[in-house]
């Protein structure tokens, strides 16, 4: 009986000595993350190669499991693809000519691509968040390769998000259909600023809420939605995605809907990282 | 020690199961919570203080690359390992719903708790969506998972459990002699 009120007495003090070690650690990690980076720093040396391993083991089963289902599709599919093929060649020897004629007249104008003049660097996604409230991705490039916070990441022609943590080895980050991620976003026709915002409610959509147009300002679903001139963080010109069902707010003031992302972020496996960062004078 | 270095490797490939195949195997976006597993297994099998000792490094190991506050998790799963280890001994180990039930409430406070911290307290009045679609989802693939796990987890723990009393045994003897 003495034995086990004893072994009682000590297992609860470890309890209490825990439990204020953990409170001590929410405490600091509201001011600083001081005392989890080199903890965090330590740790990826002996994660982060294992997660690049675990992760090509995941892809090449997925992989093979794709493959199995999609094989039947694609062979019906290629003889449709190859009578497009035909027409599509055709219709390509016209655009030619009227390629030449653009790039002249671009010339002309002095007009330039926005995004090829961006340095970017390829990386791998190796792992996600570990819980479910929040969709933050972990790529494989760090501080050793020139990768710092606040770096915008792009995948297929669309803004996926923003550099929010650097290890050496690995870098996190936060996408844009996350909850508490806020962009902000122009339309490309004609410079009306709006904020895009990530709901974890709309995860089942796909979309991201689309907020403070001003009420004088049309828009039709579809409209190109990048990233604006006004944003401290984000280059400019970046696409984000494309509007739908925006409608007046209740205050008739501003208007609000929805934007649909140009990325997929449900196969996300590579990113380029934009190595540029917008400085702010 | 051989145990503690054990189940320090077992929390880390929990870890790499959740965010790297987690990937894999997510269904509707939902991954399942193994770290939480583990806490409750051990202190189920072995005791309070074993519980305590996993939950805090499987939980700084949740924390570690999240965006959540460092040390909450870890302070959820101490007490997930200490109150599962109220349980030691007084069940027999092949009584396997016990485990999953106390992952099932275990891991379904702890959601709610993320819930309050995270959008509750931001005003985020919509309970019944983070419930239904993020929390309940989870603790279901957890036991899912718990269920496939138990029997080799609970291998794993005689496997310690002999070699330590074999070790015991030997230096036993020697004394008597």
């Amino acid at each position: 009986m003495r034995k086990k009120l004893e072994s009682f007495l000590t297992s609860k003090y470890i309890l209490i000595g825990l439990t204020v070690i953990c409170l001590f650690f929410i405490g600091t990690s509201f001011f600083t993350d001081s005392l989890t980076k080199p903890l965090q720093t330590a740790i990826s040396y002996v994660v982060v190669p294992l997660q690049k391993g675990m992760n090509n083991i995941g892809l090449w089963i997925s992989d093979k499991i794709d493959n199995m289902q999609e094989i039947s599709d694609v062979l019906a599919k290629n003889e449709e693809l190859q009578s497009q093929v035909d027409a599509l060649t055709e219709e390509n020897n016209l655009l030619k000519q009227d390629t030449y004629e653009l790039d002249r007249l671009r010339k002309l104008y002095a007009l330039d691509n926005q995004y090829s003049q961006y340095n970017k660097v390829g990386a791998n996604v190796i792992g996600i968040s570990s819980d479910n409230w929040y969709s933050s991705l972990t790529l494989d490039k760090g501080s050793n390769d020139g990768i710092s916070v606040d770096m915008n990441v792009v995948a297929s022609g669309g803004l996926v998000g923003i550099i929010t943590e650097v290890g050496p080895n690995y870098s996190i980050v936060k996408t844009i259909v996350e909850d508490k991620s806020y962009v902000s976003g122009m339309i490309i026709d004609n410079n009306q600023t709006c904020m895009v915002e990530g709901d974890v409610e709309l995860m089942d959509t796909g979309k991201v809420h689309l907020n403070h147009f001003s009420a004088s300002t049309t828009v039709r679903d579809g409209d190109k939605i990048v990233t604006s001139n006004i944003s401290d963080k984000y280059l400019q010109g970046i696409l984000i995605g494309y509007a739908s069902e925006v409608s007046p707010d209740s205050n008739n003031l501003t208007q609000s809907g929805y934007l649909i992302p140009a990325v997929d972020f449900n196969n996300l496996q590579e990113v380029l990282i934009i190595t540029d960062l917008k400085t702010t004078t | 020690m051989k145990r503690k270095i054990t189940e320090l490797v077992l929390i880390l490939v929990f870890y790499l199961l959740q965010v790297s195949i987690g990937r894999v195997i997510a269904i509707g976006g939902i991954v399942p919570n193994f770290l939480i597993i583990l806490p409750v297994v051990f202190g189920f099998l072995n005791g309070r203080n074993e519980g305590m000792f996993v939950g805090f490094f499987s939980g700084v190991m949740y924390d570690l690359y999240s965006t959540n506050l460092f040390g909450f998790s870890a302070l959820v799963f101490i007490y997930a390992g200490f109150i599962a280890g109220f349980f030691y001994e007084k069940y027999e180990k092949y009584e396997i719903l016990i485990p999953v039930a106390m992952v099932f409430v275990s891991d379904f406070i702890y959601g709610f708790l993320g819930y309050i911290g995270n959008f509750l307290l931001h005003n985020r009045l919509n309970a019944g969506f983070f419930i239904s679609r993020i929390i309940m989802p989870e603790v279901v693939y957890t036991c899912i998972c718990t269920f496939i796990l138990y029997k080799g987890l609970e291998y794993l723990n005689d496997k310690l459990n002999i070699v330590n009393k074999k070790k015991r045994g030997v230096n036993y003897d020697e004394g008597n002699i």
